[in-house]
């Protein structure tokens, strides 16, 4: 049950962009359009997944074992970068395609805060292994949930009569408020 | 190409292994001050204290107890103090909780940890909350009201808008309470 | 060489008109995150500084000897153990703002201020020049978020750096303000006024 619950509350209740403010560029900068926004939330998806599992390993059997604290960071970035670079190189081998839709997104990922945030905040709450893999997993819909709904709301937006001086960036940023408004009605609905 | 990178690597390791020890000492200094802080907080009177290690076995494996026996100027007990956690709105929340000699209620409480909701759950580290707890019976466990005045010995008010962290508080410290008193007993 | 007028131009650039927030909208995270005083504000915006100039200074020593394709890995690296530095520093001196900070000062490394000066400007540019750059850029920051919590710090707890002068018997307090959702909102609004501003000013 609680790795459900987990991965329920990174999705929704807690979600990083709307309520923890990670991943704030790429939700500004790659919400235009909707096919674009929700490719790279599979994109982040799939390589916060990833992360979730490694950091771990890495965290309990490494750092932790040979008490290393001050590492984390350094070992946790290196970590997400090359997991960054091994997942472009594979998919630019085996799906062409998946690496036409997906490519230019992803060496943006490493500086995807929302990646970084999720393996800290995973070794702040000491989840296991199998809890930290759902946490990647509800972590990476709750960024593609918020993208996806962002550039919902702004495709329709264009139609829109918006004053010129908050046209851009201050709309966006209006519009975010009030999703993170209107995410917090799931506040307190799960404590994990 | 990639011994460029190693190198870094290898540099600011040792660096920061370095600056690691240097700082480590102020680090934990920080963390006894503050704990020492949250225990005369809740232990009025007591102007040291002895700390009391027991590892019991939990649902998640062994677990390290800490009970903080609080003495005053003439080495009498004035009463324990441990420390509570559990799951709040957003992340753990951690207290100190301090527990009379009788033990039958408690003489205080400090929230230590918490990143509750600012201006709502964050409440429960304000005097205004954290005094409830001063004198509260812990028999046969604590209970919160909302939105009236407690009635009972071993009730407090739920803090309006906050419910989930008052709740959490609440349970936190039922939960550890019934350990501690176990400790306590096994201990004479 | 660079003579002092384009030195002071590096530097003056970051305060306003290529500021980091309000004009680039970079290290947007932090800038929503902890900016719900004025004093968290400012201490994200010092940690940041100190990271941008120590890391910035590094880069441009390193440029000539980084090979290209290991630059951006090289640079992560070096921000991410200044970032542990300034963390461990705060968390020996400054105990309380680094505990009200959280996992915030870690997340220094991958703010993209950061990473974006160090890869477009310092490592294609001589040590002073990118000191220069990096002090701007880095109190251009700062600038903002502690005005992005000032604001909402007023308006939601009705106190300033901490010090009360409303309370909340003459003020019901904006709870709203030091919420997320203050934070988006607040910080659109105010580059919407200064879009507003700066429109008015072309056009007259």
């Amino acid at each position: 049950m609680k790795p459900l619950m987990i991965f329920i509350s990174a999705a929704v209740v807690n979600n990083l962009v709307l309520a923890y403010f990670l991943g704030i560029c790429p939700f500004l900068g790659v919400s235009k359009r909707l096919d674009t926004a929700l490719n790279m939330g599979f994109a982040t998806t799939f390589v916060m997944t990833l992360t979730a599992v490694i950091t771990w390993l890495i965290n309990t059997h490494i750092l932790i074992r040979f008490d290393l604290p001050f590492l984390q960071y350094v070992a946790f970035i290196i970590t997400i970068a090359s997991l960054v670079q091994l997942v472009e190189m594979f998919i630019r081998k085996t799906s062409p395609p998946l690496y036409r839709s997906l490519g230019i997104f992803l060496p943006l990922i490493t500086t995807n805060c929302s990646i970084l945030g999720l393996a800290l905040f995973e070794a702040l709450r000491e989840y296991t292994f199998i809890e930290s893999l759902f946490f990647g997993l509800g972590g990476g819909a709750g960024f593609t949930l918020a993208l996806v709904l962002m550039a919902g709301i702004r495709e329709e937006l264009e139609f829109a009569d918006v004053p010129e001086s908050l046209k851009g960036a201050p709309m966006t940023l209006l519009v975010a408020g009030m999703l993170a408004l209107a995410f917090m009605g799931f506040a307190g609905l799960l404590t994990v | 190409m990639l011994s460029v990178l190693s190198l870094t690597a290898v540099v600011v390791g040792g660096i920061l292994a370095g600056f690691y020890q240097l700082v480590y000492p102020k680090i934990e200094a920080n963390r006894l001050a503050e704990e020492r802080r949250a225990i005369f907080s809740v232990l009025q009177g007591a102007t040291d204290y002895e700390t009391m290690v027991k590892t019991i076995d939990t649902e998640k494996g062994e677990e390290e107890i800490k009970i903080f026996k609080g003495l005053d100027g003439e080495g009498r007990v004035v009463g324990y103090a441990f420390i509570a956690e559990g799951p709040g709105f957003a992340a753990v929340i951690k207290m100190m909780v301090g527990l009379n000699i009788n033990r039958e209620t408690l003489t205080g409480l400090r929230v230590i940890e918490q990143i509750e909701t600012p201006g709502l759950g964050s409440k429960i580290a304000e005097e205004k909350f954290e005094g409830q707890f001063r004198g509260l019976a812990i028999k046969p466990r604590i209970e919160y009201v909302k939105n009236k005045k407690p009635e009972k010995k071993n009730q407090i008010q739920a803090i309006t808008g906050a419910t989930i962290s008052s709740r959490a508080v609440v349970d936190a410290i039922n939960n550890r309470i019934k350990i501690v008193l176990k400790i306590l007993e096994d201990m004479e | 060489m660079a003579g002092s007028g384009t030195i002071l131009k590096e530097f003056k650039k970051g305060l306003w008109a290529e500021n980091p927030v309000i004009k680039m909208l970079l290290g947007m995270c932090p800038a929503l995150a902890v900016t719900n005083s004025a004093t968290n504000g400012f201490a994200m915006g010092m940690a940041t500084t100190f990271v941008v100039i120590s890391s910035s200074t590094m880069v441009s020593l390193i440029r000539r000897i980084v090979p290209r394709q290991v630059r951006i890995p090289t640079y992560i690296v070096i921000i991410a153990g200044f970032v542990t530095l300034a963390d461990l520093f705060l968390k020996a001196q400054f105990p309380v703002i680094s505990k009200a900070l959280g996992p915030y000062v870690p997340l220094i490394v991958v703010n993209c201020l950061i990473m974006g000066r160090a890869e477009f400007f310092a490592s294609r540019h001589p040590l002073f020049p990118a000191i220069m750059d990096a002090l701007g850029m880095g109190l251009g920051f700062t600038g903002v978020l502690v005005v992005l919590g000032g604001i909402r710090e007023i308006l939601g707890s009705g106190s300033i750096f901490g010090v009360v002068f409303m309370t909340e018997e003459v003020f019901t307090p904006w709870v709203v303000m030091i919420l997320p959702a203050g934070a988006f909102l607040t910080l659109g609004l105010l580059i919407g006024i200064i879009n507003y501003a700066s429109q008015r000013r072309e056009s007259t």
